[in-house]
């Protein structure tokens, strides 16, 4: 099954020229670059709604469903906004995390967290970003994105399939991986699998796209498709748990306003986020 | 009786060439099975594998995911910021990433690792702190990321840390000065492991620190290692020790060989034939060894006694061995018969290893009984009359001119003259002992099972000084609901919706009729479905489906009411529920304010702490807030951490079960039982807001539970013990009359032993009440001798008085010489460091030692003052030179 839909994302892929641009030999720096962009900068706003199913060692399951709002900056292409409108488990319907991404590496990002239960909206401090996501096998890092910069990229490998990548960090004592090593599809360049590893080459965590689609949209007027992962899967060696992330509705260049991403609409979020 | 005693006897001194090698090969076979010895240190399995606190134990580790911890402390007493100044900070860090390395290769699962489960060790390198950055603003961030550099970096460090109450007393200590580090172990049984690699490194650091490791699983694990290496210098040094003391009373070192030889064949055989059935080698059976030492040897310390006492070379050895055992036959017999159903009495116990343990004890003493009627003989034979020069009471030295044979003769002149007065003093000593034994107090303690220099004891002392407390018992709760949602459930399901779809009438002005049209559907919807569950999520499906294709203002006043829905489904989720997490937050209040445990944690305590942190960090908003989504919403932001899974040591996923970890400063039984009452009674006075049942788990209520298993188990296989003695005693005697009179010295003994245990507060532990059940079947045997030898000497005196100095030479000095050679055989056991074995070593030596002393006093003492009740019969008989027995 999963074979039969990588033809098919390669078959539109090719029909609309999308292929191509695989064929000189990037260089590391450039893959993970490229890389960033397909999993994090398709379109200038995208929104969706993703499901996270938690399966911990012994096979017991705990669902979390909330829509994504993602609006690039205008000014410079790497700064986002996010917005996460919590719709499942029930009691916590209505929780928003929102975040401002900023791309520099220097400039930590900015994010906010509105708990109707408890009537508050909390800056949340700069630091850590890899901390659980919402209590799944994905950290917050996974979500916003780990900028190319904060790591050293080395090529190690090129196949047929994939650019293998070796990750390390520039600031080592910030994230408690030695390395990573990803896998990057050389024609969507999508970040098809990341293994992290601990010092001692031991490998303790792996995400793992296991399902893209092709979302069509229009850029400037033309029909345009982005391959999109539509169905990804942390897995935490060391506990056992396994977070399943399924993307649907996923919707670019719907033309969100900025408005949507400010304080505000912490409390009150627009029915752009709800629907 | 005669006939077969004839046979046997004949046999092994007419073909002792056979027998010898008989036997031999008999040890060769069985010995081959030693070296497939596997060994079972695990103190659970004295339990059942289906014992239900055992299977609930397992059931809650795996449901909460919890693993067996190693405690490894460090303490500062010098630094005036206790541990928390860099260097020792850094010593700590430096161990924490040591003992992440701790993982071995799995050997029953090649390519999985064993040992130190990583993601669960709490140390302050591993732990998340969470706090106000600036006003309105939270800090997700590592307690300590890395070692601090400058004195007050450590001092943040502990200042973050004692911010914390889930981490307060347990992690680190109120005062500072030290830091509890817990490993957990993906098995128990690895805990002696990762110890000895702790002290290793340990050792290697250096500084002014003081480390500690305990945790039950180090001092389980060290017991059952130290058991078995401590045993392997107990024993041969109980060999010699018997051997030294043979040699003082028979001088001859060819004949001191025999029982020396006999211990051995029927060690060899029993651990042979234990092992060779399968059974692994229990804590308990590790003590086979000892006992069969000195019991394998006391038949035939009777019977070389008496050879000794009988040989002269006129008379030559085949005939002096026939007389010898002519006369012993029958009571080496009954002993051992009664030493062995002593032993068998212990599978009366419902412990696994206290069976097999039983089992083999006494096929081991009747394999010393069997090889002792025919290798003895054989034996003797096969030593050339001329060793045996100068061999003998007669050609050694005159009878009255030993110490031990005027001792015993004035001994007997005393029970004889002195009979009430001696019988007098018994009587107070029993009246004392009675008193003493109900001052017994039922405790056991792990950590006592370590001498005080121990570094276990002394960590144990150390860390729970310091601590809330390195035992813990798991407090698990168990939500119960009904699982059809009833008629009164869904009337008050519509009357909620309508009252809840008015509320939101402002902002979704088409909610109430929506909530009118649901309403209707619910009845069936409640009917159709099996499960309350199954109900909500029907209903919730509808509204979905509705809604897909709605308008937008519709559309939102849906997807309130379908909320409405998963709330209830949430609401049923009884550990998110306020009132109950506020509940749970009231038990460990009340026993922590009574002093019953040191500390304890709940999700109550992760509520309110995160509570208090996501509103303002001030401290009166460590409290519980008031509605199921604020206490979600806690629930949520405490997984959003480093350690995600923290949460589930506590509940379970569906919020069904909760875990209240209980932290107790000493490992004391008595201490853990009047929490699991004080708990009972708690709960009975003030009802729980839900339904719900309370449980006990964890390692330390294990042994709580073990405890109570073996005292009543031991009490139960003590007073099978005892009847089967007293009935097998009856039945020697012909006589109830004489059973019970062979059952006074030990009774007295046991009282006296135990009364002592009691008014001198010794606490009853394990160790003890085993050896009650063990003790019977041995001490009963002199009593057994004496009583025997008794008969057939005033059957042929008609007189006590005559009686009396006859039974005080060769007869006394038989059992003189088995109680000194089989209970100082006991005391080697004191060299061991541990305090089990020394318990067992003073306490056998004491009830081998007394109910010997007691023998040779009570009995003859109560047969002089009621003589003509007991020798009726036999004067009776004596006139018809009849003979009652054999």
């Amino acid at each position: 099954m999963k074979k039969v839909m990588f033809a098919l994302v390669w078959g539109i892929l090719a029909g609309t020229g999308f292929a191509g641009a695989a064929s000189s030999a990037p260089t590391a720096d450039k893959i993970a670059h490229k890389a960033d962009h397909m999993a994090f900068y398709q379109g200038m706003d995208a929104k969706g709604k993703i499901e996270l199913v938690i399966t911990d060692k012994q096979g017991r399951t705990r669902q979390r469903v909330f829509n994504m709002l993602r609006k690039d900056s205008d000014e410079s292409k790497s700064d986002q906004k996010f917005f996460c409108f919590f719709q499942t488990p029930a009691d916590v319907r209505k929780m928003v995390f929102m975040v401002h991404k900023h791309a520099e590496r220097e400039k930590d990002d900015d994010r906010w967290l509105y708990m109707p239960g408890l009537d508050l909206v909390k800056r949340i401090a700069a630091g850590d970003k890899r901390t659980s996501f919402v209590g799944s096998d994905f950290l917050y890092e996974d979500i916003s994105g780990r900028s190319p910069a904060e790591d050293i990229h080395e090529l190690i490998k090129t196949t047929d399939r994939w650019y293998i990548l070796k990750n390390i960090p520039k600031k080592p004592g910030d994230v408690e991986f030695a390395y990573y090593i990803a896998y990057i599809d050389t024609k969507t360049f999508l970040p098809m699998k990341m293994e992290f590893f601990k010092k001692g080459d031991r490998c303790y965590r792996i995400i793992e796209s296991v399902k893209l689609i092709p979302v069509q949209t229009e850029e400037n007027g033309t029909r345009v498709i982005y391959p999109t992962i539509a169905v990804s899967v942390a897995r935490d060696l060391e506990s056992g748990s396994t977070t399943k992330m399924t993307r649907s509705n996923m919707q670019y260049n719907v033309g969100l306003g900025d408005q949507i991403f400010t304080e505000r609409y912490l409390r009150r979020p627009p029915r752009d986020a709800m629907r | 009786m005669k006939l077969f005693k004839n046979a046997v006897v004949g046999f092994a001194v007419m073909h002792y060439k056979p027998v010898m090698l008989l036997t031999i090969l008999f040890t060769l076979g069985t010995g081959a099975f030693l070296p497939l010895v596997t060994l079972d240190t695990d103190p659970e399995n004295m339990l059942e594998r289906d014992e239900p606190v055992r299977v609930f134990h397992n059931e809650t580790k795996q449901r909460f995911n919890l693993s067996d911890i190693v405690v490894l402390g460090v303490i500062n007493n010098r630094d005036p910021d206790g541990v928390f100044n860099p260097t020792t900070l850094k010593r700590i860090y430096t161990l924490t990433e040591f003992a992440k390395t701790l993982r071995w290769q799995d050997a029953k699962h090649p390519g999985r690792s064993v040992g130190v489960i990583e993601v669960d060790m709490i140390a302050p390198s591993m732990v998340d702190h969470m706090s106000q950055h600036d006003p309105g603003t939270i800090q997700f961030e590592w307690l300590m990321n890395r070692p601090p550099e400058t004195r007050q970096e450590a001092r943040a460090v502990r200042d973050r840390a004692l911010s914390n109450p889930l981490l307060t007393g347990r992690m680190v200590s109120e005062d500072g000065k030290a830091v509890c580090m817990y490993l957990p172990l993906t098995d128990k049984l690895l805990s002696y492991r990762v110890y000895t690699a702790l002290r290793k490194k340990i050792a290697e650091l250096g500084g002014d620190e003081e480390y500690h490791i305990t945790g039950l699983p180090v001092a389980e694990g060290a017991v059952g290692v130290e058991m078995f290496t401590q045993m392997g210098t107990a024993s041969p040094l109980a060999m010699v020790v018997i051997f030294g003391l043979l040699l003082l009373f028979f001088r001859k070192w060819i004949v001191i060989a025999l029982p020396m030889i006999i211990a051995a064949v029927s060690i060899i055989s029993s651990m042979g034939l234990m092992i060779a059935c399968g059974f692994p080698v229990h804590i308990l059976s590790s003590m086979l060894p000892i006992f069969l030492m000195s019991i394998a040897m006391v038949d035939s310390v009777h019977v070389l006694s008496e050879f000794f006492d009988a040989y002269t070379q006129e008379k030559g050895r085949t005939q002096t061995i026939k007389e010898v055992m002519d006369t012993l036959f029958a009571p080496m017999l009954y002993t051992s018969l009664t030493t062995a159903a002593g032993f068998l009495s212990l599978t009366l116990a419902p412990i696994p290893p206290a069976r097999i343990f039983g089992i083999f004890l006494s096929t081991g003493v009747m394999i010393a009984w069997g090889v002792t009627v025919m290798l003895v003989p054989a034996y003797i034979m096969l030593i050339p009359e001329k060793k045996l020069e100068h061999f003998g009471l007669s050609a050694q030295e005159q009878e009255k001119q030993t110490w031990l044979t005027r001792t015993l003769a004035a001994m007997g002149a005393l029970t004889y003259k002195h009979a009430k007065a001696v019988l007098g003093l018994l009587a107070i000593v029993v009246a004392v002992s009675v008193w003493g034994i109900t001052q017994i107090r039922v405790n056991d303690n792990y950590a006592k099972r370590f001498s005080h220099s121990h570094p276990i004891r002394k960590a144990d002392v150390a860390l729970n000084s310091h601590f809330g407390g390195t035992y813990t018992a798991y407090l698990i709760l168990e939500g119960k609901n009904h699982t059809k949602a009833t008629y009164r459930d869904v009337l008050k399901i519509k009357r909620d919706l309508t009252r809840f779809s008015r509320e939101i009438r402002k902002e979704h002005p088409g909610a109430p009729s929506l909530a009118a049209k649901l309403g209707e559907t619910l009845s069936y919807n409640a009917f159709k479905n099996n499960t309350f569950e199954g109900f909500l999520d029907s209903t919730m499906h509808a509204i979905e489906k509705t809604a897909a294709d709605a308008p937008d203002k519709d559309y939102y006043a849906l997807q309130e009411l379908k909320n409405f829905f998963g709330l209830e489904k949430e609401k049923r989720k009884l550990f998110k529920r306020p009132e109950v997490v506020e509940y749970m937050a009231d038990v460990q209040d009340h026993l922590e304010k009574r002093g019953l445990i040191g500390k304890s944690n709940s999700v109550a305590d992760v509520v309110c702490k995160v509570n208090q942190e996501l509103t303002d960090g001030r401290p009166e908003n460590f409290r519980i807030p008031d509605t199921l989504q604020a206490v979600a919403e806690c629930y949520l932001q405490y997984q959003q951490s480093h350690r995600p899974n923290d949460l589930w040591h506590l509940v379970t996923p569906d919020y069904m079960q909760a875990n209240i970890q209980m932290h107790f400063p000493t490992g004391d039984s008595m201490n853990t039982k009047a929490v699991v009452e004080a708990v009972d009674v708690y709960f009975n006075n003030n009802a729980p807001p839900a339904a719900m049942n309370h449980r006990w788990a964890g390692l330390h209520y294990i042994n709580l539970a073990l405890e109570d298993r073996l005292v009543r188990g031991f009490l139960k296989s003590f007073a099978g013990s005892f009847m089967i003695v007293f009935i097998m005693m009856s039945f020697l005697f012909r006589s109830p009359l004489w059973g019970g009179l062979c059952m006074v010295p030990l009774s007295i003994t046991l009282l006296m032993i135990y009364g002592i245990v009691g008014i001198i507060g010794k606490d009853y532990d394990l160790p003890i009440a085993v050896l009650s059940a063990l003790s019977i079947g041995m001490a009963v045997d002199f009593a057994i001798h004496f009583l025997e030898r008794s008969r057939t000497a005033y059957r042929a005196t008609g007189s006590w008085k005559e009686t009396v100095p006859q039974m005080f030479g060769g007869p006394a000095r038989a059992i003189s010489r088995n109680v000194l050679v089989i209970a100082i055989g006991f005391l080697p056991l004191l060299v061991a460091s541990l305090v089990p074995y020394k318990t067992t070593g003073i306490m056998l030596f004491m009830i081998l030692f007394c109910s010997g002393l007691i023998t040779l006093v009570a009995l003859p003492a109560a047969l002089t003052i009621a003589e003509t009740w007991f020798f009726k019969k036999s004067r009776k008989q004596k006139k018809e030179q009849g003979h009652s027995f054999r």
